[in-house]
């Protein structure tokens, strides 16, 4: 975690709002990114991270709140004079200019002597991997190319925040897996600080140091991808990043010695280890269950902690895994069997053991649950 | 087709085997037929202004050619023409790229006003400008009086100012449609990269636009000097060659001459149309994302907002002066001379009747057009014959014709029988179509090249024929494309004189002609108050046709006339 | 579904358009006069026989013009109100239907065609005219003679309409020819050019022109002087000493048509007194004898003229205005 060494914030956002005419897009945002740091944008569409990474690039006004680059207020200045460079989703590449003209422009327009240029963007296209293609245009580049010269271009001018918006959305699975690799490797290699906006939950996890889970203009939460997964703040967050089997339930008592605490539901009663401190008996509160913690198996026999019996309602077999559809009472609980092959295979109607991990993470309930 | 080799195959009885030629082959009957209409009603008129050229009365002859190189006048003509219609198009577009910008990236609280003042015009005759003009500017004219001017307006500099304002609206329609569909995010990009606005213009904005700039200025020349009615009122002795065409063709009746001065008249739009062309070959530039998006306001940069505001305020001020000019002329007996407020303009019965013989005219012009617009797109998308090519040409060049041109050839070729068309509604509304074709056609094409030819073989492949694949897949579809040929021809025909002053007949009278009479006459209100019903009644059409488009949810492209 | 009510709705405007207006008795005319004198003649014709007069408003040169293109295939059932030049045309091409009506009996000669080809629904001239606010500024008077038009001092402010265009134009070329002679006719005619800011299309532009100021003199047609000083234009008017031209305005029925009768009774009714009365108070000289509205009882000085030879030199006089006025572009 390169952001946690040196701790340098680069970009501070405080309280920041934004209004289009009477409507609210943004409510409020306080933000800080280290240096070298990834941060990642991420919530459903509408939730205002793209006009978030707008404002910062200088492309939107904020209505209220700062903008603090490298401990520079910048809120007045226009992109050109920011020191922050965009990737649009589209790329926006200059159809009318080749590789070489594309990656070279920011260069140009800040009056670097043409021999510079060129070995500049030599050395950007060598590091993009498209030596060869300085002379083409640019509709006669695949996608993931046309994506490595949007991020050579970024680069040009070694920005102090770099600011990439939905990069990989127009590249097809498998190119959007080899690319996010490339990019953060490319990131931590120049230790660069990036804010990367996506919809996309599984890659903002695989590729921060931290995300920021927006929702309708306000921060849900923010954290590392660990953080954000095994201990959600809420709901949303944790239906947001992945899938999530909710089980309501009592505190019946705390163990503080054991950091454990049991939780009575309507299937049995549970014992959970308790990371959070603001949770006392008579709490109600959400089991949250992750779909892999929890271990499956053939027969229902003796009672063990943590157990409860169900039938399988269906199997779906998907190599690595098999997903397998469980009904606890009137409960249906998804279960992720990984490594299918070497463990039991079930069929329809079978009796099942399903065994909740101490592990599973507890949200306290609000009065008003968003439904 | 997919269907063509599927269906030959299966050929079962006769009644049948005529039915599945007829599937197979349709695309090519459907073609061949609309090879015939374009030949008919574009290219055998123009021959008919080529012939009449060269044919005197003893035969093949370059009499009429000598006779006007021979003289002075007509060079002299020749230049005036193109000098204005080189300067009219420079300032047209200059203007309509100042305006389109400010509109598109300017601030919001500007954009909505400066789009109605820049577009309202569209729906007025061009000449309408000569008449504020001389109420304004004349040599007794209100502003001339009151500031004690010297200017004189009758002669090139009128006509310039005059033609200038009413070719702005185009000007800026078409470069709006081209900015917008512009990614923003190009602009944006450069932005970013330390561009300052002026280096963004230079660098990204307009070498993008080029196209765009290219065929609205073709566009816009070719109408210019095809225009006579602000050269006929505001020219003074100043000789331009769509004035001196018309004379001759209805002054002197000197068909000859008419027509070499009609084919001078073309064969610069000619040579322009192909430099047009062959600067677009391989400037197809494809941008990601391209639909049409609103850019957010950006903070203009002093060095281009002054220009830009200033230029921008002016047009539309011009504009406006000019609009009110009319609005007040058409409540006063004769403005400027004896200011007595009357209804009377509003109420002659003559100017209704051809407004609605304009509207009459124009909506059957408009759904032929639109409908042969759309085919015509698919034969040419979707066609593999010999000659598409030339049908692609063929009706994409209606446009870079003048009106004046189409209107003598339509004169000469359908006057007498076997193919007597002259004297009705039909010869104008063709005239139309054929003149306005090429806005259906090209979003036609832009639209089918975004449907993939697997959705019609997937209708095929169903069963299919080819006549429900395309009523049930390729119309629905291409409904926008539909919809804007259809308002695009409705809304040029209703203002256009060049062609139908030439076809115009007793008893058929249209607004654009009676407009222009009465200006000529002296009748001032009843020509303004004509406008302005016009302009009315053209908004009321069109805000029910975008009604009705809305209502049925198919107007996704709908809104503004793709140019 | 949607396609179809959108595929009906077009079908239904395509119709409703495209469907004419088909009255009970109608007739297609040129007709010549202003387009207000066209509507009221229609009128007339309309309250006394039935008739619709369908009419496009064109300038006689104009009409000319457009019967010489459709010849022998006219657009048009009959002409309301053409030059003399038209008549004579199309009396010597047969483009006219001889019809000899007993309504018309007795009138002079200038008035119709001894075998019935033309009838003439009412002379008019050329006036002189001025704007009193732009000569009282410029403290002048209006001139008494032609020739006072060449003093220099006019220059750029007379406006005439062009013959190329206009047969009140062509009225006024061979009123100067007959005049002066051939040969000091085109003197004149080359002299004044030096003057005129610029020729109109229309014969009747000059007045307007003059009444709103934009120019100081005008020679224009007297057939819309009197409506221009009803209206309010301060106008002034003057036959010059020399006198005027007249031309005819002549009605005729085109070959061709299907609607002979309605045409012969529309002749008809242009012979009565009624109809004179009409078009005298309107400001033209008429058929049947009627107090002028322009000139009262006392009818202007005429120039001695021959209409058949002016519409035989029309042509020729055309192409010498060309080449003698079309010189400054050298």
């Amino acid at each position: 975690m390169s952001g946690e060494r040196d701790a340098r914030p680069m970009l501070v956002l405080r309280d920041i709002h934004k209004f289009y005419g009477t409507n609210e897009v943004l409510k409020g945002i306080s933000l800080e990114v280290n240096e070298g740091e990834l941060v990642t944008f991420v919530g459903p569409s509408g939730c205002g991270k793209t006009t978030l990474l707008r404002l910062i690039g200088g492309f939107t006004d904020v209505s209220a709140g700062d903008i603090i680059l490298d401990g520079k207020r910048v809120n007045d200045l226009p992109p050109n004079l920011r020191d922050t460079r965009i990737c649009f989703q589209n790329y926006a590449l200059f159809p009318h200019m080749t590789v070489a003209e594309n990656v070279g422009y920011g260069l140009k327009i800040n009056g670097w002597p043409k021999e510079r240029i060129r070995a500049r963007v030599s050395e950007l296209l060598e590091m993009v991997e498209l030596k060869a293609f300085g002379e083409r245009m640019i509709d006669k580049l695949s996608g993931g190319q046309q994506q490595r010269v949007a991020f050579a271009r970024a680069l040009s001018l070694e920005p102090k925040v770099l600011l990439l918006d939905e990069p990989l959305s127009n590249l097809d699975a498998n190119l959007r897996l080899v690319m996010r690799e490339e990019i953060r490797k490319l990131q931590e290699r120049l230790h660069i600080t990036t804010v990367f906006v996506t919809h996309d939950q599984f890659e903002a996890m695989a590729i921060s140091d931290r995300l920021v889970v927006m929702k309708d203009g306000l921060i849900e939460q923010v954290g590392t991808p660990i953080e954000i997964y095994e201990r959600p703040a809420n709901e949303f967050i944790a239906g947001f990043v992945g899938y999530v089997n909710f089980m309501d339930g009592t505190v019946s008592a705390l163990d503080a010695a054991a950091h454990t605490a049991s939780v009575d539901t309507p299937y049995g009663a549970f014992e959970v280890s308790l990371e959070q401190k603001d949770i006392a008996p008579g709490d109600e509160v959400l089991m949250v269950i992750r779909p892999e913690s929890v271990t499956i198996s053939l027969d229902c026999g003796i009672k063990r902690k943590n157990v409860v019996c169900g039938t399988l309602r269906s199997y779906m077999y998907a190599g690595s895994l098999a997903k397998c559809t469980v009904a606890i009472g009137d409960k249906k609980m998804i279960i992720d069997q990984y490594n299918p092959r070497d463990a039991q295979r079930f069929t329809h109607a079978d009796k099942v053991e399903v065994e909740i991990p101490r592990s599973v993470h507890l949200l306290k309930k609000k009065k008003e649950r968003p439904s | 087709m997919a269907t063509a080799e599927l269906s030959l195959k299966v050929q079962a009885g006769s009644g049948s085997r005529i039915k599945d030629f007829l599937n197979a082959n349709l695309i090519n009957i459907l073609a061949a037929v609309l090879f015939l209409l374009l030949a008919f009603f574009l290219l055998y008129p123009i021959i008919a202004v080529l012939i009449k050229s060269v044919r005197g009365p003893a035969g093949f002859t370059l009499e009429y050619y000598r006779a006007f190189f021979a003289k002075s006048y007509y060079y002299r003509s020749l230049v005036n023409t193109l000098l204005l219609g080189a300067i009219n198009t420079a300032v047209c577009l200059v203007i309509g790229f100042c305006l389109a910008y400010m509109t598109t990236r300017g601030p919001w609280l500007l954009r909505k006003p400066l789009k109605i003042i820049s577009l309202v015009p569209l729906i007025a005759p061009p000449y309408l400008f000569a008449l504020s003009l001389i109420i304004l500017f004349g040599r007794n004219g209100l502003v001339t009086r009151m500031l004690d001017l010297h200017w004189e307006l009758y002669g090139f500099s009128g006509v310039v100012i005059s033609q200038t304002l009413a070719f702005i609206p185009l000007a800026y329609m078409m470069l709006e449609s081209t900015l917008m569909s512009l990614n923003p995010n190009l602009e944006e990009s450069a932005y970013d990269m330390g561009a300052s606005e002026a280096t963004i213009l230079r660098t990204i904005t307009i070498p993008l636009m080029a196209p765009g700039l290219l065929k609205a200025g073709l566009l816009i020349f070719v109408m210019t000097i095809a225009e006579f009615g602000n050269a006929a009122i505001l020219g003074g002795r100043t000789p331009f060659l769509a004035p001196d065409t018309y004379t001759m063709i209805t002054g002197e009746s000197d068909f000859n001459m008419g027509s070499v001065l009609s084919v001078v008249l073309i064969a610069p739009c000619i040579v322009i149309f192909f430099i047009h062309n062959y600067l677009l070959e391989g400037k197809k530039f494809t941008t990601i994302g391209g639909k049409p998006v609103a850019a957010e306001p950006r903070k203009i940069t002093p060095l281009i907002k002054v220009p830009f505001v200033l230029i921008t305020t002016l047009a539309a001020g011009a504009i406006f002066i000019c609009f009110a000019v009319v609005l007040a002329a058409s409540f006063y007996k004769i403005l400027g001379v004896t200011d007595r407020f009357v209804l009377s303009n509003y109420l002659d019965f003559t100017s209704n009747q051809a407004i609605y013989n304009s509207i009459r005219v124009s909506l059957v012009a408009a759904v032929i057009g639109a409908v042969i617009g759309v085919l015509l797109a698919y034969v040419i998308v979707r066609g593999k014959f010999f000659g598409r090519s030339f049908i692609e040409m063929a009706s994409l060049s209606g446009f870079a014709l003048p009106g004046t041109v189409l209107g003598i050839g339509y004169l000469l070729a359908f006057s007498a029988p076997p193919l007597q068309l002259t004297g009705g509604i039909m010869i104008l509304a063709l005239n139309c179509v054929f003149r306005f074709l090429a806005v259906g056609v090209e979003a036609g094409i832009s639209k089918l090249h975004q449907i993939h030819i697997e959705i019609e073989e997937a209708s095929a492949d169903l069963g299919a024929s080819f006549l429900t694949t395309f009523f049930r897949i390729v119309l629905p579809i291409m409904f926008p494309a539909f919809i804007a040929g259809f308002i695009y021809t409705f809304m040029t025909a209703i203002v256009s004189l060049s062609a139908v002053v030439f076809l115009v007949s007793p008893g058929f009278q249209l607004a654009a002609v009676k407009i222009f009479d009465a200006a000529v006459y002296g009748e001032i209100g009843i020509a303004s108050a004509t406008t302005i019903k016009l302009v009315l009644i053209v908004m009321g059409c069109v805000a029910i046709l975008n009604y009705i488009t809305k209502k049925t949810r198919l107007g996704s492209a709908m809104g503004k006339p793709a140019a | 579904m949607k396609g179809k009510c959108v595929a009906v709705v077009v079908a239904a405007i395509f119709c409703v358009a495209l469907a004419g207006s088909a009255a009970a008795q109608e007739i297609n005319a040129y007709m010549g006069t202003s387009p207000d004198n066209n509507a009221k003649i229609a009128k007339f014709i309309k309250d006394k026989t039935g008739i619709t007069v369908n009419q496009t408003f064109q300038s006689f040169g104009e009409i000319e013009a457009r019967v010489k293109a459709e010849a022998p295939n006219f657009n048009a059932d009959m002409i309301i109100g053409c030059g003399s030049s038209t008549g004579y045309l199309a009396k010597k091409n047969g483009w006219a239907v001889p019809y000899a009506s007993p309504a018309w009996k007795g009138v002079a000669d200038v008035f119709m065609d001894p075998q019935g080809n033309w009838y003439n629904i009412g002379n008019f001239s050329f006036l002189l005219v001025g704007n009193k606010d732009r000569l009282a500024k410029a403290g002048r008077t209006m001139p008494k003679s032609w020739k006072e038009l060449l003093d220099p001092k006019w220059k750029g402010e007379i406006v005439m309409p062009s013959p190329l265009s206009s047969g009140t134009a062509n009225m006024m070329r061979y009123s100067f020819l007959a005049l002066y002679g051939d040969a000091e006719g085109w003197k004149f005619i080359e002299a004044l050019d030096k003057n005129i800011h610029h020729y109109t299309r229309s014969g009747n532009a000059p007045t307007d022109l003059v009444g709103r100021g934009e120019f100081i003199l005008g020679l224009t047609s007297d057939e819309n002087v009197k409506k221009r000083l009803d209206d309010g234009y301060p106008l002034i008017w003057s036959v010059p000493a020399e006198g005027t031209g007249y031309d005819g305005t002549f009605a005729l029925i085109l070959k061709g048509t299907k609607k002979l009768d309605a045409a012969k009774k529309i002749v008809d009714l242009l012979g009565t007194p009624e109809f004179s009365a009409l078009m005298a108070e309107i400001g033209y000289m008429t058929p049947r004898p009627a107090a002028n509205a322009l000139y009262g009882k006392t009818l202007p000085k005429y120039i001695n003229l021959d209409l058949g030879k002016a519409a035989d030199d029309k042509a020729k006089n055309n192409d010498i205005w060309k080449a003698k006025l079309r010189t400054d572009f050298k």
